[in-house]
């Protein structure tokens, strides 16, 4: 590799920090958004702990000592999806604004605009999904896979982040603007809610226990819950995590496409 | 010799006039821009679809009270709707807060209460359009009317008075806060309220706080109010203590709204 070659790459690398710690910063200047995705999902499971606990005696039903140990997934990656769009927000908030013109017109490599920015949303899930485990563990939820779990937990739940987050620079990019990436919020929200999060699909009938089977979510969702609930299995892992790393390599991939389009036009 | 043109605004006539003025302008505003209304359908249209769909075997469970899971989550998923149609009220008064027009509203003569009243019935009126897209989607999964036609009218009065509701706590909020923002405080409250409530199961499959909590909620016998022609026959021992959880609402939410809107106006 040449000279020249690792300096670019330094260099890239060094805007890519730059970009991701003003994202970080951005949201930590403004914890008031952040919160809603923390408590929410939370209270959540407060309620559902004390309002389900008769339906974990239906046949059927993963066998556990609470519906907390049950809703632990769903509210993880609840929690962390809050908050994921917020890497295409933000660039289509630059988009708007102008400073994406700024730093095109600069000599910033074109991969830290995009990968900055889902640094810094990787950087708040970790934070989010640490604190909501911790949370979790607190209230006696066990973990039957032991401490490597739950590193294997946060990252599949920081993977789908990645993987929502690439959508939503997609549509950034495309659109340039905030309300249509903020639109894709319904979205996910929806997917967690028509998948195995909050009911084993073993318990649905019909056309929604297609879905909810068909649902990516729900291929997320499920190992994590066996890591939870039965223990270490290197077959969950790899399908905890390889499902949002294989979304995440396409919408990211995309988003690379869309934006070397959008370059390339103007 | 110049004429002067008296114009009254003193007296109920007047006040009516302003109200009304308030009310069609906020619907005229939503036949202008159909997506404000767009968020306020989807989403009690995707509750009713996944909680039916998800929780569907929670009527497996003894003492359930209904064996159609429609007829418990259609009043739940109405009344949502009906909260977001509330604080939508509130938020265009944001909007107007936001842009100067209210302030212009402010210079007006005249009392302030009609600017209420106007809001108000426009999120009651707004409300109507979840609640009837939530029961023509029930009624296609198999809603019963054990209460024949009375049970829709419980359900358009109830959803009609917590829209009512959340717009006067969103806008003891707006008036305060005098932004946008500030309505994330009210979503998650209103979202929040409604959870812990009867919504999901009846009150005797709660254990620990959340029995507590449902069993004080005001809104625990709104839905107890609106649900009971989907479980059988209509009564009055169900009927008065909704009506008077709504008016006891109202009445509260509305002195704390006329405070701060009087503040906000001096």
């Amino acid at each position: 590799m040449s000279t020249g070659t690792i300096t670019g790459l330094r260099l890239a690398g060094v805007q890519t920090l730059a970009l991701a710690r003003r994202s970080v910063v951005s949201e930590w200047r403004q914890l008031g958004n952040v919160m809603p995705g923390i408590v929410f999902p939370l209270l959540l499971a407060a309620v559902y702990t004390h309002q389900f606990e008769r339906v974990i005696l239906l046949p059927g039903f993963p066998v556990v000592d609470s519906f907390l140990d049950f809703v632990l997934p769903a509210s993880l990656l609840q929690s962390v999806s809050f908050g994921a769009t917020e890497a295409g927000t933000e660039l289509a908030r630059d988009i708007e604004n102008g400073f994406f013109d700024r730093l095109r017109a600069s000599p910033c490599a074109r991969l830290p605009l995009l990968l900055g920015r889902l640094g810094g949303a990787m950087v708040v899930a970790t934070a989010k999904g640490a604190l909501i485990v911790a949370i979790f563990l607190a209230f006696g939820t066990e973990i039957a896979g032991g401490p490597a779990a739950i590193l294997v937990i946060v990252a599949a739940a920081v993977l789908l982040v990645l993987a929502i987050g690439g959508l939503g620079q997609v549509l950034a990019i495309l659109t340039g603007n905030q309300e249509a990436v903020n639109a894709t919020f319904p979205l996910v929200f929806t997917s967690i809610f028509m998948s195995s999060a909050f009911f084993p699909t073993t318990l649905m009938s019909g056309w929604f226990r297609q879905v909810a089977e068909a649902n990516p979510v729900t291929w997320i969702i499920d190992p994590i819950r066996r890591l939870i609930l039965e223990g270490w299995s290197w077959s969950d892992v790899g399908q905890a995590l390889g499902v949002p790393l294989a979304i995440s390599v396409v919408t990211v991939t995309m988003a690379v496409v869309a934006l070397d389009r959008r370059l390339g036009a103007s | 010799m110049s004429a002067a043109v008296v114009v009254r605004t003193t007296g109920l006539g007047h006040a009516a006039g302003v109200a009304s003025a308030i009310c069609g302008r906020g619907m005229r505003r939503i036949r202008a821009r159909p997506t404000l209304i767009m968020p306020v359908l989807l989403m009690p249209l995707i509750f009713v679809v996944s909680f039916t769909g998800a929780f569907g075997s929670l009527t497996r469970v003894e003492g359930y009270g209904t064996d159609n899971i429609f007829n418990w989550m259609a009043v739940y998923a109405a009344l949502q709707g009906a909260v977001f149609a509330g604080v939508g009220g509130a938020s265009a008064t944001a909007e107007d807060l936001e842009n100067g027009f209210f302030d212009r509203l402010l210079l007006t003569p005249g009392s302030r209460v009609p600017i209420l009243v106007g809001t108000v019935a426009y999120s009651a009126l707004r409300s109507m359009i979840p609640t009837t897209g939530v029961l023509l989607v029930s009624i296609l999964g198999g809603l019963s009317l054990s209460g024949g036609p009375l049970a829709l009218l419980t359900v358009y009065v109830a959803t009609a008075g917590m829209a009512a509701v959340f717009c006067l706590v969103g806008l003891t909020v707006v008036y305060r806060f005098r932004t946008m923002r500030s309505m994330i405080l009210i979503q998650v409250f209103g979202f929040s309220s409604m959870f812990l409530s009867t919504g999901q199961v009846p009150i005797h499959f709660m254990n620990g706080w959340l029995h507590a909590v449902a069993r004080v909620n005001p809104i625990t016998n709104v839905l107890r109010f609106a649900r009971q022609g989907f479980l059988g026959d209509l009564t009055w021992s169900l009927t008065w203590p909704g009506l008077v959880a709504l008016g006891g609402m109202t009445l509260v939410s509305g002195l704390f709204a006329l405070r701060q809107l009087k503040r906000l106006a001096a």
